[in-house]
């Protein structure tokens, strides 16, 4: 034990500090051996010497006491922090600067399958490989730890679920948090805790399942209530008087109001259950555009919206689902206009960018904005930020969810840079296959 | 000599009563002669007795769906094989049929029922019926 060493060496220490004046007393002796003052003066100092040492002996044991308590102590803690670790349901593993695990917990051996001795040492993408929702293994310099090692800030993105593939080869989806470890200012580590989200992608996918039942079943009597409004409206059975009409409207356009969501809710729903099937065909992206900007040019009028469309020259036809590319359009074009004030302004181009490999769409507006601190939830399902939830009460938070599904699904690109209460800017770059 | 228009006659196959009305009500009004099924069954049994100019077909049903009935009556005679058919549905997820089977079938159109205004049915009904 290291205090038991230090008590030893003070002890050495003393004794020989003794000797010492044994020794000057027997000089002394031996040298002037009738000088009787010189003995009692000895005498006295060898008294004085076992005094001091009683008193140091003393504090001596105290201090020993007191440093076995602290050892018992820090023995304690640590013995708590190692039992807290390793009772933490998370899987956790720390890995050092070279992204070699230095340690696991038990719930990491449980859930990926390896044992704490058999991956000590080694890299953590050897050990646990992770991959995407479609098996497509994420490479070294994509894995958000290398992103933390090298100092940069990850954020993360709840729309994309990933998976640890375990020692046998199966996987599970999962949830982590990586932090970087920093001592003295530098990353010497990384500490990722990770839990098993199994159950909840089942529970997700059931309610899926179940929101793309029930609006299957919701569409037949809202097509019952349109039918039979139109009729109505129509004068099919008679002229309506006005306020019949008015009221009759009312009830039509609500009732259309409640497709577009039960549309946008199945639109969801399949996406997620992945059976939204891309269908791309050579189109006229340019004319889809246009087309869109036109159906919803009695808002931007209503608003008195200035709109500035720029479209580039000689776009060809371009290798894309058109069905999904106009939900991604209308969705941004329309979210410009919910979120702008009256008489704000939209700019929106369309162009090829990378040579007229990449398609490039682009919308700046001079809205709302989206909140600096929510920026990283903008995408995510049923998601509406605070400052736009009183101004549009009819929002889904399902539009930016479907684009952005819509373009990963595409293997486009889709972000934003937005400023509070100055505008939004959202680009969408899709690969143009000709 | 007065003029005889012949009314085209439609076939309505839905087993939701009040979207069946609807649909009787609204192409009787538009000139139309409307005879319905409740079912894929008794759908495919009255349109080989009646062989109407089209058919407005509902894709899910008891007893005989409309994909099923679609593909019995292309099956029966070379009036089965070419009458025009609007498939209705409220799925609108069945990529996999619309793909394979509606796709290659130039006679066959595939609407959601919810997504289109009855007039606007009437209007495809024609256009299509007077192809």
């Amino acid at each position: 034990m290291p205090h038991n060493k230090v008590r030893n060496d003070k002890e050495r220490l003393y004794k020989k500090e003794l000797e010492d004046h044994q020794v000057a007393i027997l000089d002394v002796l031996e040298n002037n051996t009738t000088d009787a003052e010189d003995i009692r003066l000895s005498r006295r100092a060898i008294l004085n010497v076992l005094e001091d040492l009683e008193v140091n002996n003393a504090i001596l044991e105290q201090k020993t006491i007191e440093l076995e308590q602290s050892e018992q102590n820090i023995l304690h803690t640590k013995a708590i922090s190692d039992a807290i670790l390793e009772s933490i349901g998370d899987g956790l593993v720390v890995v050092d600067k070279e992204g070699r695990i230095t340690y696991v917990n038990q719930a990491f051996e449980r859930m990926v399958g390896w044992k704490a001795e058999e991956v000590l040492g080694k890299s953590i993408i050897e050990v646990i490989p992770r991959e995407s929702e479609k098996g497509e293994i994420v490479e070294f310099n994509e894995r958000i730890l290398t992103k933390v090692l090298s100092g940069e800030i990850v954020i993360a993105d709840l729309t994309n679920p990933f998976y640890y593939i375990r020692k046998d080869g199966s996987r599970f989806p999962t949830s982590s948090i990586v932090t970087p470890i920093i001592l003295d200012g530098e990353i010497i580590g990384v500490v990722e805790t990770f839990r098993d989200i199994t159950k909840e992608k089942e529970i997700d996918k059931a309610k899926t399942e179940f929101v793309s039942l029930a609006s299957h079943q919701l569409r037949t009597p809202l097509s019952t209530i349109n039918w039979y409004t139109e009729m109505l409206l129509a004068g099919d059975v008679g002229k309506l008087n006005s306020d019949q009409e008015k009221y009759l409207d009312e009830v039509y356009r609500g009732n259309q109001r409640m497709v577009g969501l039960v549309n946008a809710l199945l639109s969801v729903s399949r996406m997620d259950l992945g059976t939204f099937v891309l269908e791309p065909e050579p189109t006229d992206v340019t004319a889809l555009v246009r087309g869109v900007v036109n159906e919803q040019k009695p808002q931007i009028d209503q608003k008195k919206i200035s709109l500035f469309p720029l479209f580039g020259t000689n776009i060809p036809l371009i290798q894309t689902d058109p069905k999904l590319f106009r939900i991604v359009i209308q969705n941004l074009l329309s979210n410009a206009i919910k979120y702008t004030p009256e008489k704000g302004t939209i700019e929106l181009s369309l162009d090829l960018i990378n040579k007229k490999k990449t398609l490039l769409f682009k919308i700046t507006d001079t809205g709302y904005g989206i909140p600096q601190n929510q920026q990283d939830k903008i995408f995510t399902k049923l998601f509406r930020a605070d400052n736009v939830r009183e101004k549009d009460t009819e929002g889904t938070g399902l539009g930016l969810y479907m684009v952005k599904s819509i373009i990963d699904n595409s293997k486009g690109k889709v972000w934003f840079e937005s400023t509070e209460n100055k505008g939004t800017t959202f680009n969408v770059e899709l690969p143009v296959n000709f | 000599m007065p003029t005889t228009i012949t009314k085209k006659l439609l076939l309505i196959v839905e087993d939701e009563v009040s979207l069946r009305n609807a649909l009787c009500i609204k192409f009787n009004r538009e000139g139309f002669s409307v005879i319905d099924a409740k079912d894929g069954e008794a759908g495919l049994e009255i349109a080989l007795a009646k062989t109407p100019d089209i058919i407005l077909l509902d894709m899910v049903m008891p007893k005989l769906d409309g994909m099923a009935m679609l593909k019995k009556l292309r099956a029966t005679n070379d009036w089965g094989k070419n009458v025009p058919v609007i498939l209705l549905t409220n799925l609108g997820a069945d990529d996999e049929h619309r793909n394979k089977t509606i796709l290659n079938d130039e006679n066959v159109e595939y609407l959601v029922k919810s997504d289109w205004a009855i007039g606007d049915l009437v209007e495809k009904v024609r256009e299509v019926v007077n192809k």
